[in-house]
């Protein structure tokens, strides 16, 4: 074994020789999401260090975004965080509108909130299923995709893509919704809300998987904060921090609806926490399905290249996994001087490297995925 | 033990046929072992093909459907890949022992195929301690996991194989614990004998609490010994990749696989005829018409049913349930499986000197 | 920030209780999860798998689903695109490539090839929305696999020649057949910017490297 050996011998002087080993977690690993690779320091089974080294699907997206007009960065940003791609969308057109002074309806709004909403219950069903995976069941995660399939053909009818939808642009958004969207929408609530309860019997209740959860991976909430950690990772450290309440986009300013937090910051409350932005995210779409505003949806023709006049803008949303953020430094053409992402999974994943000391390999691979991490958001 | 069952086994026939003329004792050794050899594989394409398919449907899928009707020959197919398959072996490992580790495993599983007595006239050695004789040929298998997992050179390799020998053998003491308490009420550790025994009803309802606990823990005992969900940590795909089998490939993973899949069917049989009269049909003892109806089906058919009906049971977990965690897997050995076989095979041995269970002889 | 407005509801703990208590509530979690599966097991119905090759005939995707650009052509062969390139410059990774040529007969700039290639494609939808006739679509004709990516090059313009108006206005019945012959599907180099085209026309940009004369 050609690892680096410091024996018990050496460091504490007596007779044992166990041996500390490195093993790469990744980047072809099962629990790592992707192209993730996470160097491990172990002692048997006991996990001594994870080091995470970044960039395997690297693809300069900050960089490509200086030759593109505004519109075309749009459809870039599908592939940060693909399974948040509306809510990333959503960011570079709030960017671009607030830069711009690009007014919006109520209705594009409303849409956009909407559509939002749908995806992030979509990517929490995908997490919970991949998370029954990471746990050893199988059965969620089928389960958890036999859900989502729901959403997405929702999604698709409207948009026309599943993944990469490039839906929300600068100053509206790419269709009106497609006449069948509300009837769907119902029915999917209808549908769904029973098939919650069975995810909660067949994981929350579960005895092994509570005790899997319980107690594993506690992130304080001053780590998280100190780390950047954002969305159901830092809430479910206790710290009620929630851009769809603190500053109210889109229309969530006149919806009703709880932020779920965490007590003590292990995998269960992270766990619990995203299963009930779910029902939040349900209650979200059943206020707003019914009264849709009349409007336009766009309100920029598609063929202008927005002219953003000089200066800095920020703007942030709450996409599944916490802030996105996107930051224009505009010289006044019609692309950008520099464009910034900053994105909920590259801070989100140094947690990992405070909560996994000390716990076994099996425990490494729950904390990763109750991070839920989107491998491509990391690397950019 | 007034059963009217004759029964026979392929041992006893050999040795009869042996003394007259030794081509008929060697007849009687080939058939063995083509039989064997032919059972092995049909068994264990049956049980992959049934698990992928029970898999599917618990999960709102379909399964393999391409291969033949409703893809009954995927299995087969896949077989025929596997036998194809390059057989890799790495580099720096230990070539001698990583070539044998498999053969470890399927020896194991062949070998306590030997003494299970699947109808009357179906079981190949009939021996007096045949309970120890499978709990002894067993506890074999894990040496293939050890040596897989050690002369890979894989630290995850490593990891699944180590994983596998604390589990396997901590295990082996409460399943063994919860075979005594059969053995306690049959008085006997002939694997006919218990079956025979079983005759005016199985032993999981006729000691009465005692067998439910003693069945119940030697489920969960046998599936931490076979490595099936919840308790499949040395292969615990996500977290080990695929663990002690992580650097096989071609043959010698299929032996892993089948040995697996073999294993099943062990541990579904032994239940069977430890808990659940083996080939005997249900009988209540003394309700001649009852028994009657239920003696039409042949003690084959019974043994496949309720061996079956164990399979899925297992299968069943596996597609439901996590997988726990090494220290949990060994709290729940060492701390509650454990105590409660042990009252529980004092209680059966004081039911036992009472006389306090169904139909006393 | 306010907290009282964010209405945190907090996690609820796991407790534990006893040993008996807790090996009896573990094994009902445990079997009220194998009554949920079964409910999927002993019910064939609620299976979501779709036979895919087998259900070619009943598979519709959505209307708006993009997947192919394509350049509807009427039924008399006719199509609306008057070689403008507004969704060239509207592609933000350089796949399409509008060539356009002199009419031979009306002297305007007239659509002579409009290459797409799809295997650098993202599907955004962009050109569809910049395009100020809709002449262009994305359809749901999602079978694109092949062994060869050039072969994800398409030509869109099956008659690659001036639009039904500027045609309509050649009097001569006999000049407008020969206008409207079909050319050949595209199947020269893969159009790299700045590299001649056969047939004369050359794609729009800088060249990537300096532009071969003899050619």
């Amino acid at each position: 074994m050609s690892a680096i050996v410091t024996t018990l011998e050496q460091r504490i002087g007596r007779g044992a020789t166990t041996q500390e080993f490195f093993v790469n977690m990744g980047p072809q690993h099962p629990s790592t999401h992707g192209v993730l690779r996470l160097v491990l320091k172990l002692e048997g089974e006991t996990v001594k260090d994870v080091i995470p080294v970044l960039g395997y699907v690297h693809r300069g997206v900050e960089k490509m975004g200086e030759h593109l007009s505004y519109r075309q960065f749009v459809h870039l940003t599908d592939r940060l965080d693909y399974l948040s791609a509306l809510a990333n969308n959503w960011a570079v057109a709030k960017a671009v509108e607030k830069a711009a002074g690009i007014e919006t309806n109520e209705r594009i709004e409303t849409i956009r909130t909407l559509v939002a909403e749908l995806q992030r219950i979509a990517s929490h069903q995908l997490w919970w299923g991949v998370f029954g995976m990471d746990l050893g069941a199988f059965t969620p995660f089928l389960y958890g995709f036999r859900d989502r399939e729901r959403i997405t053909d929702i999604l698709e009818e409207t948009i026309g893509a599943r993944l990469t939808m490039n839906y929300i642009q600068p100053g509206g958004v790419m269709f009106d919704l497609h006449p069948d969207f509300q009837r769907k929408v119902k029915e999917f609530i209808a549908y769904f809300r029973p098939k919650l309860e069975e995810y909660e019997t067949l994981l929350s209740r579960n005895i092994i998987a509570q005790e899997r959860m319980r107690g594993v991976g506690v992130l304080e909430a001053a780590q998280a904060v100190a780390l950047g950690a954002t969305g159901p990772v830092l809430r479910a450290s206790g710290v009620a921090h929630d851009l769809r309440k603190s500053e109210p986009y889109g229309v969530y300013g006149k919806v009703e609806f709880d932020v779920p937090v965490g007590a003590r910051g292990d995998c269960w409350d992270r766990y619990w926490v995203r299963i009930e932005e779910i029902r939040q995210s349900l209650r979200i779409i059943e206020q707003l399905i019914e009264n849709i505003p009349e409007g336009k949806h766009l309100l920029v023709k598609p063929a202008v290249r927005t002219k953003v006049p000089e200066g800095i803008t920020y703007s942030q949303v709450e996409t599944a996994r916490g802030v996105f953020g996107v930051l224009l430094v505009s010289d006044g053409k019609d692309v950008p001087y520099r464009i910034h992402v900053r994105t909920p999974n590259f801070n989100n994943l140094w947690a990992i490297t405070r909560i996994a000391p000390g716990w076994r390999v099996a425990d490494l691979v729950t904390m990763i995925s109750s991070l839920d991490i989107v491998v491509p958001d990391i690397d950019r | 033990m007034g059963s009217g069952w004759e029964t026979t086994t392929l041992a006893e026939r050999a040795a009869e046929a042996m003394p007259g003329s030794l081509l008929a004792g060697a007849g009687y050794v080939l058939l063995a072992v083509v039989g064997a050899s032919l059972f092995v594989a049909v068994l264990g394409m049956a049980l992959i093909y049934a698990e992928r398919k029970v898999a599917a449907h618990f999960q709102c899928r379909l399964g393999p459907m391409r291969v033949g009707p409703h893809g009954i020959f995927q299995t087969v197919a896949d077989t025929i890949k596997l036998l194809f398959k390059e057989d890799i072996v790495p580099a720096q490992s230990d070539r001698v022992l990583h070539l044998a580790a498999p053969f470890f495993s399927m020896m194991a599983t062949l070998l306590a195929l030997v003494a299970l007595p699947m109808s009357p006239i179906v079981q190949v050695a009939d021996m007096n301690i045949g309970v120890l004789y499978i709990t002894a040929v067993t506890g074999f298998g894990v040496l293939g996991v050890l040596l897989a997992g050690w002369s890979s050179n894989n630290k995850w390799s490593l990891l699944g194989a180590m994983r596998a020998g604390a589990q396997i053998i901590s295990y082996e003491v409460s399943a063994t614990m919860s075979l005594l308490v059969v053995v306690l009420f049959s008085g006997s550790m002939q694997l006919s004998r218990i079956v025979e025994s079983q005759a005016d009803g199985w032993w999981i309802w006729r000691a009465p609490v005692v067998g439910v606990v003693a069945f119940v823990i030697f489920l969960i005992a046998s599936l931490a010994e076979i490595s099936r969900t919840p308790f499949d940590l040395p292969e615990g795909e996500s977290e080990l990749t695929a663990g002690f089998h992580t650097e096989y490939s071609g043959l010698r993973f299929a032996m892993f696989f089948l040995a697996e899949f073999v294993n099943m069917f062990v541990v579904s049989a032994m239940a069977t005829t430890l808990f659940l009269g083996g080939w005997m049909p249900f009988h209540i003892g003394g309700v001649e018409s009852f028994n009657a109806v239920m003696d039409l089906l042949p003690p084959g058919a019974w043994f496949a049913l309720k061996s079956a009906a164990v399979v899925f049971l297992i299968m069943w977990f596996r597609w439901t349930f996590p997988r726990l965690r090494v220290d949990q897997l060994m709290k729940l050995e060492w701390k509650v499986l454990l105590p409660i076989g042990f009252v529980n095979l004092f209680a059966a041995a004081t039911a036992v000197v009472f006389g306090w269970y169904f139909f006393p002889f | 920030m306010d907290v009282s407005r964010m209405n945190p509801i907090v996690a609820p703990p796991l407790r534990r209780s006893g040993f008996f208590a807790d090996i009896v509530a573990g094994l009902r979690s445990l079997l009220q999860g194998m009554g949920i599966t079964f409910r999927y097991f002993s019910h064939p119905s609620t299976v979501v798998t779709q036979q895919y090759p087998e259900n070619r005939a009943t598979l519709k995707m959505f209307d708006r689903y993009r997947m192919r650009l394509s350049l509807p052509h009427d039924e008399n062969g006719f199509h609306k695109c008057t070689a403008c390139r507004i969704c060239e410059q509207a592609c933000p990774n350089g796949s399409i490539n509008v060539v356009s040529r002199k009419g031979a007969v009306t002297g305007k700039t007239e659509l002579d090839r409009y290459i797409w290639r799809m295997d650098s494609c993202t599907f955004c939808n962009a050109c569809v929305m910049a395009c100020p006739f809709s002449c262009l679509k994305m359809n749901g004709d999602f079978e694109c696999s092949v062994f060869d990516k050039s072969l994800l090059v398409f030509n869109l313009t099956r008659y690659a020649g001036p639009t039904s108006t500027v045609l309509m206005k050649v009097e001569n019945p006999e000049e407008r057949r020969k206008l409207w012959e079909p050319r050949d599907v595209y199947s020269g180099p893969l159009p790299l910017r700045g590299t001649e085209l056969p047939g004369g026309g050359k794609t729009l940009g800088k060249p990537e490297e300096p532009a071969r004369s003899e050619t």
